[in-house]
């Protein structure tokens, strides 16, 4: 058994504790070893000092102070202390009288292997090893950012170099480890790990505090449920979109309120691009390859929007799915892009719902019924409307589906004069808009302004995709 | 210094490089004669550039430091961007 | 493009191939190459200067 005292020499209590540390030397009883931070000639009068000169022994030992002395049995640490107390000391070694005439205690100073300066270079030497992707050099001349490009990692706009040092910065945001696998990716059904989803985060542009909500959107994208296949190789322009619930939304920053859906938040838009990239990437799923959108929509880019869950008139959309309102969640929706909806003369819920049912049912084709889901994101004003008059999620759910029955006199094809439309054999029944899960509501945007938003899908059922949710772990 | 980024696609293949379109012809372009720097090389490359040169391209020569080794990286990026084609002699 | 001896005809394709680039034009001129003088060098340049510029154009 023996005592190993971690000191520096840039440290007034370690140099206090010297004639200690001499004094527990000198005992024929103890074993003493102590590693020196920083000055291998600290301390002077001790037999064994070792120079842990790049500072390995501290890291593994995850030294946060100096002095830490600790009780080692066979290479195995049993307990420590750390600062100088002297009967904490003397119980701990087990001999009395330990440095008369210093005062009783004195706290420790930082150690140099926690030091902010340092941390860096220090994960970087002593984990880079667990980082499994193959190592790209990029030629002195050439620009890191063009580098991006030229190697083509990028969705058109530039990304930020993957270095060994911001990808572990990044894997500090999970607990997850980097070799666990996250998801299959197609098209090429890539097995995707915890590292390779980190590396595209940096590439987005995302903080560490991002990652779990960027795997779980791996996760939720590479089910058999939401089928990424299918939304990548359609030819209609949907691609995922990201709505985030529960307290990870304050946490990370995420913008609920103004401007919603557009640009100037970095949560939503890194975590959204970091989905895409990691499917693009690791996936192989590209624009003009497996992607074969007629015109896309500038949504496949980024596009992920937490939920006003505190101004809403209704539970928030994860509870309303199943989950508790302190679970963080993320739904997928395989969507186009977004449009406007106005109405700023409705003061009833029912002249509102209405209003909504009019353009709901235009989602695609007002011909087109059952095989289009859709997203209605509620701005404040309107959810205001249903908030007064106590109308709850399942009660303008109903009613939408129930204004959003359509004739099968004017949806069959020929109809209107428009070729578009369902079999003549519909032509005396009703057909539902959308399917009876079809529809989500969610609420969010700025409190100003009598607007609302539609977000329509692709095919739904067993060829197409359902909205998909997971839990955010950390 | 050298600057190492990690990887961020499936590694599925080694990276596939695609074939630059052919020129139609030398004459007018940049051509590179990289010298390996293996014996006797050098002569042979001296009247590759004279030839070349009387086809009208006009001739940079390059040498890596040892055959034994791939050429260093700034090298490769500098004729990389500057020469239109690439003539690497002469492996025995 | 490259120029090998003609001892070099296998390995130059197996390693073209490792590199993901197996179809980089390559010209072989006869082995041995050592032990020649100056003017067989620039002879083997003469007699190889067709085919490198077939190699590298369209």
């Amino acid at each position: 058994m023996k005592l190993v005292a971690v000191v520096k020499r840039d440290c007034p209590t370690c140099s206090l504790i010297e004639p200690v540390l001499e004094q527990l030397d000198a005992d024929s009883g103890v074993s003493l070893e102590v590693v020196t931070q920083d000055d291998p000639s600290f301390p002077s009068g001790v037999r064994t000092v070792q120079h842990d000169h790049d500072l390995s022994y501290s890291y593994h030992h995850d030294i946060e102070t100096v002095p830490t002395l600790l009780r080692v049995d066979d290479g195995v640490e049993q307990s420590r202390i750390v600062g100088w107390k002297r009967d904490e000391w003397e119980t701990f070694t087990g001999i009395g009288d330990l440095g008369p005439g210093l005062p009783d205690w004195r706290p420790g100073c930082g150690s140099l292997s926690v030091d902010p300066s340092l941390v860096d270079e220090l994960r970087a030497r002593f984990e880079g090893h667990r980082l499994k992707a193959r190592r790209v050099e990029l030629a002195d001349l050439e620009d890191d950012i063009e580098a991006m490009f030229d190697r083509g990692w990028s969705d058109g706009l530039p990304v930020v170099p993957p270095t060994e040092t911001r990808v572990l910065r990044m894997l500090q945001g999970t607990t997850r480890a980097p070799d666990e696998i996250v998801a299959v990716v197609p098209p090429d059904l890539v097995e995707c790990t915890v590292e390779k989803v980190a590396i595209n985060a940096v590439l987005a542009g995302c903080a560490p505090e991002y990652l779990p909500v960027v795997l779980a959107a791996v996760e939720a994208a590479c089910t058999d449920e939401f089928n990424m296949h299918g939304v990548l190789a359609t030819t209609m322009p949907v691609g995922p979109v990201m709505i985030v619930n529960g307290p990870i939304r304050q946490k990370i920053g995420m913008n609920a309120g103004v401007n919603v859906l557009g640009q100037g938040n970095r949560a939503n838009s890194t975590i959204g691009r970091a989905l895409q990239l990691t499917i693009r990437n690791v996936g192989g799923g590209r624009p003009g390859g497996v992607d074969r959108a007629t015109q896309g929509n500038p949504g496949k880019l980024s596009f992920c929007f937490p939920e006003d869950e505190e101004g809403s008139p209704f539970e928030p959309l994860h509870v309303a799915r199943g989950y508790t309102a302190d679970q963080s969640t993320v739904t997928l929706f395989p969507g186009e892009g977004p449009r406007g909806l106005v109405d700023q003369l409705s003061r009833d819920p029912e002249s509102l719902a209405r209003s909504f049912a009019a353009c709901l049912r235009t989602v695609q084709h007002p011909k087109l019924p059952m095989v289009f889901d859709a997203i209605l994101i509620i701005g404040p004003e309107h959810g205001r409307v249903f908030k007064e008059a106590g109308w709850t999620r399942e009660q303008l759910t109903e009613r939408l589906h129930e204004l959003t029955l359509l004739d099968g006199s004017e949806i069959i094809r020929g109809a209107g004069g428009i070729t578009e439309g369902v079999p003549e054999a519909f032509k005396d029944v009703q057909l539902p808009k959308f399917r009876p899960d079809g529809l989500l509501l969610v609420h969010a945007g700025g409190g100003a302004g009598l607007f609302s938003t539609i977000i329509g899908g692709w095919a739904n059922g067993e060829t197409g995709s359902q909205p998909t949710t997971r839990e955010i772990r950390s | 210094m050298s600057r190492v980024v990690l990887d961020p696609t499936s590694e599925l293949t080694p990276a596939h490089r695609e074939r630059l379109a052919r020129p139609a012809s030398l004459s007018g372009l940049k051509v590179g004669l990289l010298d390996i720097s293996k014996a006797r090389g050098n002569v042979f490359l001296d009247q590759l550039e004279e030839l070349l040169t009387a086809r009208n391209a006009t001739v940079t020569r390059f040498a890596k430091p040892t055959f034994t080794k791939p050429a260093p990286i700034d090298l490769r990026h500098e004729i990389a961007t500057t020469c239109d084609v690439v003539i690497e002699a002469l492996a025995d | 493009m490259f120029i090998a001896s003609s001892e070099f005809v296998v390995a130059a394709a197996t390693q073209a191939k490792a590199l993901g680039f197996d179809d980089v034009a390559r010209v072989f001129v006869p082995h041995p190459i050592q032990d020649r003088t100056d003017d067989e060098m620039r002879a083997l340049a003469d007699a190889a200067v067709d085919d490198i510029i077939a190699a590298v154009t369209s």
